[in-house]
């Protein structure tokens, strides 16, 4: 990184040293400036715990709208860890919510405890993740989506049609939650609570996956699957691991849906269920983990609170996304992260000095920064070192 | 024995729904690599709006005329605003086809409400006959959607194969680069290829509506047969779609009337099974 270096042409001006904003104004600005690119994402961060806690506390409206989204969000941002870094946008991703509600429903209707329901959930959906994925990950890009397409409709076609199991249109209810001693699900409060302590545990866990060397490599399968393969990487294997981790979070999203709903229909599952978990994940921004959350949460507040007084939200939500996808491709988190390069560069330049418009401003690197999976090659994604 | 016999014969009348609708989807992917998730829902669209014509003016032909040109020119708007514009990225162009789907659905519903409808074939067609040599007593209706079907297959066999405008498709879905380099406007053939595939949607949308009903659902019915199909037959191959219609069409019929509760599941064993052992199609190219 070059460092804002004397200004060469600085013209008749008085010799202002780099580092030191000559007019009060600049300097102020200087410091606000630089104050918020290191505090923001802190301050934030803490801002939206307290607000979850608090909102979560209450009984109301506001309430039931970020629970359901906090289970969105976790299908949605374990949506984003396979289609923003590996660049495989599942449409099966909300089949996989419904095979982990309908496994803890099943299994509890069978007589079996909720606990136990819930690790026959869990093993559901591993062994249907694992299964579909050798086929699913045989494909890439166009295909991949097509592919899962299909594997979606499968699961909502059973859910729909295999009623000696599913009970077809009816659904299934869960009548008991599970519990230890004091720590009981059936209370609401418990429930809502544990439901944001998942979703944090996911957000921490897929934040950290990113950043590790796997991660890493799979933003290297995105960007040059073939210049990985050539340095000797098990390209297919990091997809496919990729994928049953995506699954796997979306069972856990499913077995606390049907908890917090206490139902479980088709309709969870059906295309247009896939679709909005991808528009979740579109909008909020492809590739950003964070963003997806945010998404989850304009789409149920749309979905399940506001249809009665908008009507036609899905025209405007379809239309979102198309304008999405021309204008702003890295969705609401793009544009977080557009305005913070652009902070960046202005404090590079009020650092250079009231002369810096020559010297080198922009010090945020490349303008791409926001990793896409809809652009098809970055330079500088690829892994420097073998895991 | 009759009963089977009957159900062939459904097997092969969805077959042909499917292609009209298989063969537009085929082919824009295969010319301009567009996959259009929409076009399950420009099918339905097609239907309502025959629907709706046939209700107004009393004239199936009319409504099958009107359906088949409304979509053609929803198709050819598209083409030259939305896909035009993100020509840059495949993924892009599928995302926004999927923002398509929710602004078709959507306001489908406001015009046409939640309600299945069905079609009713005018006349003659709406009648049933007793068939020779099979000797069984099937739906006229399903008979000419079978026999329009066969036509259309042949006229785009022909068009694909012994005109020029064919000759540019094929070329195209072979190497797009390599046409365009050699000064033939692909433009205007990605043009005129996104408008037919829309066309041909909403031809089936009120052919379809007749034997499969219209309601909300079955635009994503349709878009997976029409998937399955280019998946079994090979994404962009003509004669692909002709195959993989038959084979998902026979088999979702049979799956529904046999195994009803693995209707959908039944469907997607061809489609594992190719993409296991030929994952390219069994009509398909290397690497298209």
């Amino acid at each position: 990184m070059t460092a804002a270096g004397p200004p060469a042409s600085a013209g008749a001006a008085a010799p202002a040293r780099p580092g030191r904003p000559a007019s009060r104004l600049a300097r102020v600005t200087l410091v606000v400036l630089e104050g918020s690119r290191r505090l923001t994402a802190p301050v934030a961060g803490v801002a939206a715990a307290v607000i979850l806690v608090l909102v979560l506390q209450g009984n109301g409206f506001a309430s039931t709208l970020v629970e359901d989204a906090l289970v969105y969000a976790i299908a949605a941002m374990a949506l984003d860890f396979m289609g923003g870094y590996a660049g495989m946008i599942s449409l099966a991703q909300a089949g996989f919510l419904g095979v982990g509600a309908y496994g803890v429903a099943i299994a509890e209707n069978h007589f079996l405890s909720p606990w136990a329901a819930v690790g026959i959930a869990l093993g559901v959906v591993l062994a249907a993740g694992l299964a579909l994925g050798i086929v699913a990950v045989r494909t890439k890009g166009v295909s991949f989506v097509i592919i899962t397409l299909a594997l979606g409709q499968v699961l909502y076609g059973l859910a729909f049609q295999w009623t000696g199991l599913s009970e077809g249109d009816n659904g299934i209810t869960v009548a008991s939650l599970p519990s230890i001693g004091s720590f009981d699900l059936n209370n609401p409060l418990t429930l809502r609570m544990t439901v944001l302590a998942v979703f944090a545990v996911t957000a921490l866990l897929l934040v950290l996956f990113v950043r590790s060397p796997f991660g890493l490599s799979l933003r290297g399968v995105r960007s040059n699957e073939a210049r990985l393969a050539a340095l000797g990487y098990r390209t297919g294997l990091h997809r496919y691991i990729a994928w049953v981790i995506a699954v796997f979070f979306a069972g856990v999203a499913g077995i606390l849906y049907v908890f917090v709903q206490g139902l479980i229909t088709p309709t969870t599952m059906a295309f247009s269920a896939d679709g909005f978990l991808v528009v979740m994940v579109v909008l909020g921004g492809l590739g950003s983990i964070w963003g997806p959350a945010l998404g989850a949460l304009v789409i149920v507040l749309f979905q399940q609170e506001l249809s009665t007084y908008v009507t036609r939200w899905q025209t405007v939500m379809g239309l979102t996304l198309i304008a999405v996808v021309l204008f702003s491709p890295g969705g609401f988190w793009g544009l977080l992260r557009a305005a913070g390069r652009r902070r960046d560069a202005l404090i590079a330049r009020l650092r250079a000095g009231p002369a810096g418009e020559t010297g080198p401003a922009d010090r945020a690197g490349p303008a791409g920064g926001p990793s896409l999976a809809l652009e098809t090659a970055q330079p500088g994604t690829e892994p420097r070192q073998t895991p | 024995m009759q009963e089977f016999i009957a159900q062939t014969l459904n097997g092969l009348t969805l077959a042909g729904v499917i292609f009209l609708v298989a063969s537009g989807f085929t082919l824009v992917f295969g010319i301009m690599r567009v996959t259009n998730l929409a076009h399950g829902a420009a099918y339905l669209l097609g239907g309502y709006i025959g629907y709706s014509v046939l209700g107004a003016t009393n004239s199936f032909f009319l409504g099958l005329a009107v359906a088949a040109l409304a979509i053609g020119a929803l198709g050819l708007v598209l083409e030259r605003t939305v896909i035009t514009w993100l020509r840059r990225s495949e993924m892009a162009e599928l995302l926004a086809t999927l923002g398509l789907i929710y602004v078709i659905d959507d306001v489908a519903l406001a015009i046409w409400g939640g309600n299945p409808l069905t079609i009713n074939l005018p006349g003659f067609l709406g009648k049933s006959s007793t068939l020779p040599v099979l000797g069984i007593v099937y739906p006229n209706g399903r008979i000419f959607i079978l026999g329009i079907s066969v036509v259309v297959a042949a006229g785009l066999y022909y068009l694909l194969r012994r005109t020029r405008v064919g000759a540019i498709i094929r070329a195209g879905v072979d190497d797009r680069e390599m046409v365009s380099a050699l000064g033939v406007n692909v433009r205007l053939a990605n043009t005129l290829v996104f408008t037919l595939g829309a066309l041909l949607a909403g031809f089936a949308g009120v052919l379809g509506g007749t034997v499969l009903g219209l309601y909300t659902g079955a635009d994503s019915d349709m878009l997976l047969f029409a998937l399955a199909v280019v998946i079994v037959g090979g994404l962009g191959s003509f004669e692909g779609a002709i195959l993989g219609s038959l084979l998902i069409g026979l088999v979702v019929d049979y799956g529904t009337a046999y195994f009803a509760a693995f209707a959908y599941s039944v469907l997607f064993i061809p489609v594992i099974v190719v993409l296991l052992v030929k994952p390219q199609g069994l009509l398909g190219k290397q690497g298209a």
